[in-house]
């Protein structure tokens, strides 16, 4: 089990070097030209070999990527190379929204699959099965911005429910004080969660109707198996049989769609971010890739996808808590 | 445990009584007749081997006899009264009241039969907690105790072993555990050492029968293997295609058995006394299509003897004068006048195989 994860480790950081090099110099192949969108119409030869020379860019790629990589390792991202802002500063700012409408939405896509799956796995081709197997499989085939407008128009017109805005929870710095005032502290949770109500719904839509489909088959395959007339025969209800004996085993390949799902959200939520004016991480990498702010764009897509391997790697190792198989070598 | 004491202390033979029980399949291509009309009795302690090739019903009929069948697509019928207990037609409710605590089964294949992804021995220990009501506590300790009972070596290391770092022998003699945790008076085997290699037969079945000693209990073998069952049974049931076909004391049934298949089968099963390299008899064809039963006798196809009277109707349980042996066979075999081979009655035969010293 040690050995296996020491293994993981290994290739984690292995991975993590590797998407440094590839986030680097791949915004060296993007075209435009920084000078022009920082300096407009002073762009003079002049001007353009001062500017680059007080932003390090005149010295060589491989010495440029190491200055970088650098500070990244001492915690420092750098700084916007057009407003000036500390990169950790924004991301500070931006990521915890991000991972708080992934983690509430998750919740709710988990909440509802698992107990909506055991149901339909009980009786395959029942009637509940087949409603909610086709309800699923139409959900599926629709994109999010259009669950999207179709839960503005219900919650935030219809209902009056605040439909936007990243809610005062997440703003990291200042929340300490919450703890100490507790009327403020619902106050301020309940308004941020009623603003997170429209962009949790919009991602849990798409998880749930995945982790549904998934953990259904998986139930439904598992429940044939001998172990479990097996576990009949020693007189356990179906209640615990599902709990105890059937969902274990089928939860695995669930594990592995949900990191890869979740990975996806962090980057990709942007389209929900964006349709809801949330000022996620999304918002913030089409900014700076409208803008021109490579460096903003680099660290960004860094971090991104430093998370998504962050959390497959605590996927796997969940996996191998449910499934103890799989660690064996 | 194949010893006439164990009948003659025991003469109730109410224990588990099984009346012209059926289990048909609603398949897409037709009712399918999986077992057609069983009927036997079995007493306290008795121990009543079912014998038959692949596909005869013998594993369909000891989970109808459980009401382990599935409870979609299938017709029972007919009556298993077991302890007082009804089983035909009793919700699922009402036989996990019985499962586990009074009947219980050793499944085929160890390698699936077991929780891929929970301790042995909490599987061991589950139904001690959820059946008996014991303390989480209470349930390891038994649970240690029991795997040292079916002679697991080190039981509190393997206590927290999943069943993938077990080998096969290991995990019968787990599942054997899980069997007997809540002290079952039927215990329902369904070919126990199939997937095992041979000397680790000889020690399942022989932990088997002292188990039975020491609790008590009644026993249902099945198997394909009549080797299996010649030295650990009181009595056997012949099984084709569903059905009965010779059923009586062990000893009978290999000593003056009257259905053809019977015999085939016995002819088909290695012996000790056989020079080595003998070929084996097989059985030509292959068991019916229960999809598409004849009118007839249904190993009429497959039978030597076989006349035209075979394929038309199907013969009925006749006993044969010995007490409680009896065949269904037009043209039944006469031992008395045609001797097979002399060591083909033998039970002796068949055990020396399984006997351990």
């Amino acid at each position: 089990m040690l050995k296996y994860f020491i293994k993981r480790l290994v290739a984690l950081v292995a991975i993590i070097i590797a998407i440094s090099i590839g986030s680097f110099f791949m915004i060296q192949l993007l075209p435009g030209d920084l000078a022009t969108s920082i300096l407009g119409v002073a762009n003079t030869p002049a001007n353009k070999r001062e500017l680059y020379a007080r932003l390090g860019l005149d010295k060589g790629l491989v010495q440029q990527y190491l200055t970088w990589m650098g500070h990244v390792l001492q915690g420092d991202l750098g700084k916007s190379y057009i407003t000036g802002e500390s990169i950790n500063t924004s991301i500070g700012k931006s990521l915890p929204i991000d991972l708080e409408i992934i983690f509430l939405s998750q919740i709710v896509a988990f909440a509802c699959a698992i107990p909506l799956a055991m149901k339909a796995a009980r009786k395959p081709n029942g009637l509940f099965d087949r409603l909610s197997n086709g309800l699923t499989f139409g959900l599926l085939s629709v994109p999010s911005f259009i669950i999207v407008v179709y839960l503005v128009l219900i919650i935030a017109i219809k209902a009056q429910i605040p439909g936007t805005g990243p809610g005062s929870f997440t703003r990291w710095p200042e929340w300490a004080w919450l703890f100490t005032d507790t009327g403020m502290f619902f106050t301020t949770v309940g308004h941020n969660l009623t603003s997170m109500v429209i962009p949790t719904l919009a991602l849990s839509i798409g998880s749930f109707v995945v982790y549904f489909r998934v953990l259904r088959s998986d139930l439904i395959a598992t429940l044939q198996e001998e172990f479990i007339t097996m576990a009949r025969s020693k007189g356990l209800s179906s209640r615990r049989i599902m709990w105890r004996h059937a969902f274990r085993p089928s939860s695995v390949a669930l594990l592995g769609t949900a990191g890869i799902n979740i990975g996806g959200l962090i980057a990709g939520g942007f389209v929900v971010q964006y349709l809801l004016a949330i000022p996620g991480l999304g918002g913030l990498l089409i900014a700076s890739i409208t803008l021109q702010d490579y460096l903003v764009i680099q660290s960004t897509v860094f971090v991104v996808a430093v998370a998504v391997i962050v959390i497959n790697f605590t996927v796997d190792f969940i996996t191998t808590l449910v499934d103890p198989r799989i660690a064996r070598d | 445990m194949s010893t006439e004491t164990n009948q003659n202390n025991n003469p109730d033979e109410d224990f588990l009584v099984v009346e012209n029980l059926t289990t048909t399949f609603n398949t897409a291509r037709g009712p399918l007749p999986a077992v057609g009309g069983v009927s036997f009795r079995l007493g306290h302690n008795e121990t009543l081997g079912v014998v038959g090739e692949s596909g005869s019903g013998k594993t369909v009929l000891s989970r109808t006899i459980m009401g382990l069948q599935p409870r979609t697509n299938v017709e029972v019928g007919g009556s298993v009264r077991f302890d007082g207990h009804e089983i035909v037609g009793a919700t699922e409710a009402e036989l996990r009241e019985i499962w586990g605590t009074k009947v219980a089964m050793i499944f085929q294949d160890p390698m699936t039969s077991l929780n891929p992804v929970t301790k042995i021995g909490k599987q061991i220990g589950e139904s001690l907690h959820v059946r008996l009501g014991m303390s989480k506590d209470e349930a390891k300790a038994r649970a240690i105790e029991l795997l040292t009972l079916v002679g697991i070596p080190s039981p509190e290391e393997r206590y927290e072993a999943y069943p993938t770092q077990l080998s096969g022998g290991m995990r019968q003699r787990v599942m054997i555990a899980i069997a007997l945790a809540c002290n079952p008076s039927l215990l329902l085997a369904d070919e126990p050492t199939t997937g095992l290699d041979v000397t680790i037969q000889a020690q399942i079945l022989n932990l088997l029968d002292e188990l039975q000693m020491k609790l008590q209990m009644s026993v249902i073998l099945v198997t394909h293997d009549l080797g299996v069952v010649a030295t650990r049974t009181d009595r056997i049931i012949v099984m084709y295609a569903g059905r009965v076909v010779e059923m009586g004391r062990t000893k009978d049934v290999f000593k003056d058995h009257r259905m053809p298949y019977t015999r085939a089968l016995l002819e088909s099963t290695p012996r000790v006394s056989n020079p080595s390299h003998t070929r084996l008899k097989t059985i030509p064809g292959r068991p019916p299509n229960l999809l598409k039963l004849a009118e007839g006798c249904a190993f009429a196809p497959r039978c030597s003897r076989a006349t035209e009277k075979c394929s038309q109707e199907r013969p009925n349980l006749e006993p044969t004068g010995t007490d409680g042996h009896y065949f269904a066979c037009w043209n039944p075999l006469d031992n008395q006048s045609a001797p097979v081979s002399s060591s083909t009655g033998s039970t002796k035969e068949f055990g020396e195989d399984n006997v351990r010293s």
